[in-house]
Parts: structure tokens; sequence; C-alpha cells
């Protein structure tokens, strides 16, 4: 078959694909989710997430457990959501205790009504560093949240959170402004440093919490002396604002953003899929081929093989497999391939043999071509195209046996599945505390995968099979 | 001749029951000797954890001694082919012995019984699972053909599509999350009530626990058996006696259902049967999401405590019923479909 076969034949089909719309959305989602993946950093709020899914200190500036963030439009009361000061504006300013000092501030504009979780700030200092910070509000009150000094630093990480580190300063505040009566009557312990900073200031502020909304700066104040020394720098200074709602699908309980897990598990999602039914069912139509062609005893060999394969259980097998061996999707991909390519065997090997008696393999065999020249040049060919169909069709059905093995835990842990989501939210729970962003997104995203090459398969068997087509 | 037929059949079935058996019990042998032996070794550690007032000689002599028990117990020391023999032909003759780890309800040990505890359970939950989406499967499927290409047929068989690759422990879960979180319907787990109720309510409770598992298994179900339904219908009704039939003027519905379902019978039960007997052991993530004591959790557990007698039987079960299935079908099928007339030499 040349080239111009192909392009021929291709747009034939194209031509009768192009009336199927479910073929056609199909199509659509498969193109959307292959642009996801080709440019994944574009979607991806968290770039780093491939490799530290599993890293504990990469996610620690997150909130656990956060709805998502549109969730507020349906929320009486609007949380704060996560924000990200990255440009600060620098100063020289003559400061009381340092004299000329450098400060660095960030503006925030506090517009909800409950308060974020924690505010951080981050930066990476060399040699020594000393700094105050605080909080200037909207009604002119400063809280001073704490100092820093550290020596010694070689590009290491600063980080000053709020909600820890600055819980003494902030009480300080409180206790200049409640009544010495609410005071004894809360419990210090109990309260939280950001509600403080985000509320208005008044006798009883610890009781009746009302949102002090307006714009806050968030100061860090160097002596500008320490910069005369060049081994003294520091850089990347930002800002986080921990929201209580997070992200476009909020995070789990260790504080991971999950619709860039969910993003990150798209490739491995069609990675694993594709690969499996391709590979699965190239092998599927050779061996209804061979099986049919050559006949005889070959063909009562190779069909009681088949159909040992075809009464193995297969997850049942896996989960043995898998619960002993190092988990590998390499290992997953290929035990599934085990048992997938008997799926196309019955069809093909009963077309090839109708194809066997065709006069034109007669002509090649009279021609003296050789089993393999007839096989690959006059049979596949032909038999191939009925195929795709088949491939389409049996995409869903690995991406569910591999989330299947990953919800038990059994994945491999070097990458991330929407299976193993799925896994860590029935770990902690998250059906019996409710957080249904954590269980929803993984299993619709796998069924929608599931409805794609429904759709393709489906329209791809109307046109490849015409006497299913609806009469 | 039938009877050569049907002994041909179930020899034949038998032979690869024994065969598949064989296989497995290479697979887990093999597999899992290593886990088994580390796992001897931890238990003999902790156990000699426990010893007071013993030398040191004489602890690693307690020690050595138990190990070999333990070994000897779990026919460790025996060559590989001799463990895989021993336990592929106990497992065809249906001797299971006992578990190592796992206990039946009454606390017993054997296998069998464990196995028996869970059958039950597993069959009635997917046998009444099946006769809903059989029910309204035929329903469905009647409807759409009547008319192929309309808009009943066209919305129907794209929810069947939409719903293709939605696992359905996942719908499960969602099902939970609603009905037993949101709106408190329904009962997050397990096969009855602690303390059980007797009597009547014993009969209420168990349906009350089964009506979630049921209803995923039905909403998923039911789609793709009516679409498949709906084809063989449809090149049934091209059919020329059925054009005569009702140019007889016999009533659409008996031309439906005495005619055109008759007709359609046999591939309907086969397929019926097949997704019943897949069922029975592919339920593994399903039954533990529901909490449901039956062959699928038994699997699951059976492999996280590592007890191979359980894992052996569990799928010597599943796969003997499994095969007991497809000869039954090929046994019944002359009586399903007359117009297949077996030979001897079929």
């Amino acid at each position: 078959m040349s080239m111009k076969d192909v392009g021929y034949r291709f747009k034939e089909f194209w031509d009768d694909f192009r009336k199927e719309t479910s073929g056609l959305i199909g199509l659509g989602i498969l193109v959307l989710s292959l642009v996801v993946v080709l440019f994944e950093p574009v979607f991806l709020p968290f770039k780093d997430v491939d490799g530290n899914w599993r890293n504990i200190s990469y996610w620690q500036d997150s909130p656990p457990a956060a709805p998502p963030a549109w969730t507020n439009l349906f929320a009486a009361e609007k949380s704060a959501t996560t924000a990200y000061l990255n440009d600060p504006i620098v100063e020289d300013v003559d400061d009381p205790d340092f004299g000329l000092a450098r400060v660095y501030t960030f503006k925030y504009n506090y517009k909800y009504d409950k308060s974020p979780l924690d505010i951080i700030f981050r930066a990476k200092g060399d040699g020594m560093l000393f700094m105050n910070l605080s909080v200037i509000r909207p009604d002119g009150e400063t809280v001073y949240l704490g100092q820093v000094y550290e020596d010694g630093l070689a590009g290491d990480d600063i980080r000053f959170t709020v909600d820890t580190d600055a819980r003494s300063s902030v009480y300080e505040f409180i206790r200049a402004h409640a009544s010495e009566e609410a005071i004894a009557n809360s419990d210090s312990s109990n309260v939280k440093a950001t509600d403080i900073i985000f509320a208005k200031a008044g006798a009883d502020m610890l009781s009746a919490r009302e949102p002090l909304k307006g714009e806050y700066l968030y100061k860090v104040t160097i002596p500008a002396s320490l910069f005369e020394d060049e081994a003294n720098r520091i850089d990347e200074a930002k800002l986080i604002v921990t929201g209580r709602v997070s992200g476009v699908l909020g995070t789990d309980t260790s504080k991971r953003d999950i619709y860039s897990g969910i993003i990150a598990g798209l490739k491995w999602a069609l990675f694993i899929g594709l690969v499996t039914s391709v590979i699965s069912v190239l092998v599927g139509v050779l061996y209804g081929i061979i099986s049919a062609y050559f006949g005889g005893t070959t063909d009562t060999i190779m069909s009681f093989i088949f159909e040992v394969f075809v009464s193995m259980p297969m997850l049942p097998i896996l989960i043995v497999l898998s619960a002993t061996f190092k988990p590998s999707i390499w290992i997953i991909i290929g035990a599934m391939i085990v048992f997938y390519w008997v799926g196309p065997v019955k069809t093909v090997r009963s077309m090839a043999l109708q194809i066997k008696e065709e006069t034109y393999i007669e002509a090649a065999k009279a021609l003296g071509a050789g089993k393999w020249r007839i096989i690959f040049k006059h049979m596949a060919p032909i038999l191939l195209p009925y195929s795709f169909a088949n491939m389409a069709l049996s995409v869903p059905g690995a991406i569910v046996a591999e989330s299947s093995l990953s919800l038990l835990g059994l994945g491999d842990p070097s990458i991330i599945s929407w299976g193993q989501i799925l896994h860590d939210a029935q770990l902690s729970g998250a059906t019996l505390n409710g957080l249904w962003w954590w269980i929803v997104p993984p299993g619709l995203f796998i069924a929608v995968m599931g409805m794609t090459f429904a759709f393709l398969g489906f329209a791809m068997d109307k046109i490849l099979h015409p006497k299913l087509r609806t009469r | 001749m039938y009877k050569w037929y049907a002994l041909k059949r179930i020899l034949r079935g038998v032979f690869m029951f024994a065969l598949l058996m064989f296989i497995f019990s290479f697979l887990f042998n093999q597999v899992n000797e290593q886990t088994q032996r580390s796992q001897i070794n931890e238990q003999v550690k902790m156990e000699s954890m426990r010893l007071k007032g013993m030398k040191p000689e004489q602890i690693t002599a307690w020690r050595d001694n138990r190990t070999d028990q333990l070994i000897k117990m779990y026919k460790l020391d025996r060559p590989l082919m001799e463990r895989v023999l021993f336990r592929a032909v106990n497992t065809v003759t249906f001797n299971f012995g006992k578990s190592t780890v796992i206990k039946s309800s009454k606390g017993e040990q054997d296998v069998l019984d464990i196995l028996m505890e869970a059958l039950p359970r597993t069959m009635i939950l997917f046998t009444s699972a099946i006769v809903f989406e059989l029910i309204i499967g035929i329903a469905l499927g009647l409807k759409k053909a009547q008319k192929p290409g309309g808009k009943l047929d066209k919305s129907t068989s794209f929810i069947t599509m939409i719903i293709y690759g939605m696992p359905s422990w996942w719908l499960g879960m969602m099902l939970i999350l609603l009905f037993v979180y949101v709106l408190k319907l329904f009962p997050s787990g397990g096969v009855n009530s602690v303390p059980t109720p007797a009597g009547f309510a014993f009969v209420l409770d168990r349906i009350w626990h089964m009506a979630l598992p049921i209803l995923t298994l039905v909403i998923l179900g039911f789609w793709s058996l009516s679409f498949v339904i709906r084809n063989l219908v449809l090149s049934t009704l091209q059919e020329d006696y059925i054009m005569s039939a009702r140019a007889r003027g016999i009533p659409e519905s008996k031309v439906l259902f005495g005619h055109t379902l008759r007709t359609a019978a046999p591939p309907i039960v086969t397929m019926a049967l097949l997704s019943l007997l897949a069922s029975l052991s592919g339920a593994i993530i399903f039954e533990g999401i529901f909490s449901w004591p039956g062959l699928g959790n038994l699997y699951w557990v059976a492999v996280q405590q590592n007890d191979i007698p359980v894992l052996m039987g569990d799928l010597a079960i599943t796969t003997g019923i499994y095969q007991a299935g497809l000869v039954f079908l090929d046994l019944i099928y002359g009586f399903l479909d007359p117009r297949i007339k077996v030979g001897g030499k079929a």
C-alpha cells in the first residue's frame, strides 16, 4: 500500500467521521487533553508538581483540606483565597529603631469575611540578616509581628509564618485593645493570629470578631547598614497569604493542590491507556492472523492458549503481582498487555479465515511470496484498520485497571495517577469528612477519559463496520 | 450424539480448570515465597521477644526451632515444583486445607467454611443486580429498537457512551457521599446492622444494606445491556416472519415478546450469564468500597495477610464457577436455540 492509498483511505474515513457528532466531541476532548499534556507548565499552578507530589516541604505553604476557591460564589461569608505577592515595593526610609533602613512593603487587599489561615514571608538570604516584621492595618494600627535574625546563610530559605512565629507578639496587640475581662475569659492558646490581624480592634474583639476590610501593608524592615557588607544579601522576597479556600480544585489534607495533581496525572492516564491498548491490540491482531493463516495444529494450539488467557481473571492476578513486586508503571503496563491482547483475537481470526481464501492471496502464493510477506503485506494492512475502533474502546479499560490498582495502594509511587489521588482520599476518610473536591474530580476525569475514547471508538466502529449502522 | 458432546465439553472444562489452577499455584508459590520467609522471620523475632528467663543460646536454639517449625508448616522446605503440584492437586480436589490467618465468623480456620460464608453474599448481591439490569435493559432495549435513530434511541445511546469508562467503585463512592453522608438514607456498608435483627426485620435490614450497591451496579449496568439488546432485536425485526406476523394482525406486544424476544433470547441469556460470572471475581474494589464481606473483599484481605490457602481457594471457587458456567451455557445452548443441532463432532 503506497502513501497515496493511505491518504485516500484516510480522507474517505474522515468524510464519514465528520458526520458523527459524538465522535467529533471525543476527538475534541482528546485534542484538548493532548494540548494540556504538551503545554503542561502553562496549566500547572505548581510547576514542579512532578517529582514533588510526595515531598511534604514542597507543599508546606498551602492550606490543608481547603475547598476550591470558587466555592466562595455560593457561600454567604466569603473566605480569603490564597494569594501570592511576589513584587514588594523596596524603599529606603528613616526608621525610628534602625535609623536608615531598607523596607520591603507588600500590599494586600483584604475584602473577605473570613481571614486567611496564615501569612508566610519567604526569602533567600546570604551572610548575616536581621529584620523586623510588622503589619500596618487599614485603621492605622500597627501590629508588630517579630524579628528574624539569621547568620551564616548561603542562599538558604528564610521562612516566617504569622501563625506560628508571631503568636505571642500578636497577643500583645490583643492586650492593648481588648478589655481585661474579655482577655480573662478567653483561652489565649485558641486565638488564631490571622483572625486578630484581620479583625476590627476593640474591647470585644475576641468574642465578636468583625472583619476589617481594606489595604494591609506587610513591612519587612532591614537596617541599611547591613548591606554595607557585600556578603549580606536578601533575594526573592515574597509573601504568601494562605487562604481558607484555594486553587481550582482545592487541596487535600497533606496540603497538595488537587488541580495540579489532576493535570499532572492526565499524561499518565493517556500514556497508560494508549500504550496498553495499542500494543495489546496489535499483538492480538497479529495473533489472530497467524492463527488463521497457518491453520491446522498451529491453529488448535494457538486457540487453546488464547482460551487459557481469556479464562484468567485479570485484577486478582495483577493484585498479587503488584503486591509482591515493587510496583512500577512498566510492570503494570506489561501485565495489562498480557491480559488485554486477547480482545480482538476472535473477530480477527474469523475475518482472516475469509481473507485467506481470496484469490489475490492465492496469486501472491503462486508468485512465490513467503508466509510472512503474505501476512504482513497482504493480510495485516486490510485487518488493521478494523482494529482501530478496538484500540480506542480498550483504552478506558486500561485506565480503569491502573486506577483500580492505584486505588488499592499498588500503584507506581514515582508517578501521579488519578487512582493514587483517590487512594489517598480513601485513606484519610475524605468521604467521611465531606471533602468532596478530593473524590469527585479524579473519578470524574477517569470517567471523562473513558467517555472520550468511547465516543471515538463507537464512531470508528460504525464507519469501519458498516453492518452496525442505524438502519 | 448429545451425551458424547456433553461428556467431551465437561471434560474439557475440568481440564481447563485444572490447568488454570496449576498456573495460579505456580504463580503464587513463586511470588509469595520471599514475602512468606520474611514474615516468618518477623514472627519468630516478635515471639522470641516475649520469652523470659532464657539464656542467649537457649533463645537462639528456640528461634531456629520455631523457624523450622513454621517453614515446615508453610511447606517452604520442599522444592518449588513439589509445592506447586501439592497446592494445585489439593485445590483441584477442593481440599483447601486450613487458612494461616483468616478466620470465619465462627472462628474456624477451614478455608472451605470461610469461602462458603462469603460466596452467598457475593451471589445475592450480583444476581439481584443482574436481574434488575435485565428487566430495565430489556424494556429499554425494546423501546429503542422500535424506533431506531429516534430521540430515545439516540439519547440513551449517548448516555451509554458517556458512562462507558466510569469505574463502578467511583460511582459507589459518589453515591455513598450523597446518600449516606448528605441525605443519611442508607448505611455506609456491611451486610447487616449490629446487632443483627431476627426474622422479617432481618430481611428488611439486609435489603436496606443492599440497596446502595445494587443501585450503583444497576445505574451503570443497564445502559450497555439495552444497547446490545437493541442491536439484537433490531436485526430480528428485519426478518420476514416478523413482517408476516404483523401482516397476520398479531398484536404488536405479542410480536415483540413472543416472536422477537424469543429469537433474541439465546444471546441475551449468554450475555447476562457471562456478565454475572465475570462480576463474581472482578468485584474486589467494589465490595471493598461498600465493606461487603463477599469473595472479592475476602480476596483483598487474603492478599494483605498473605494467606495463600484462602487466596487459592478464593480463586479456585471463582474460576471454577466461571468454567462451570461456560460448560453449562454450551450444554443448554441447544435447548435455548433449537436451530442449532448438536452433532457428535461438535
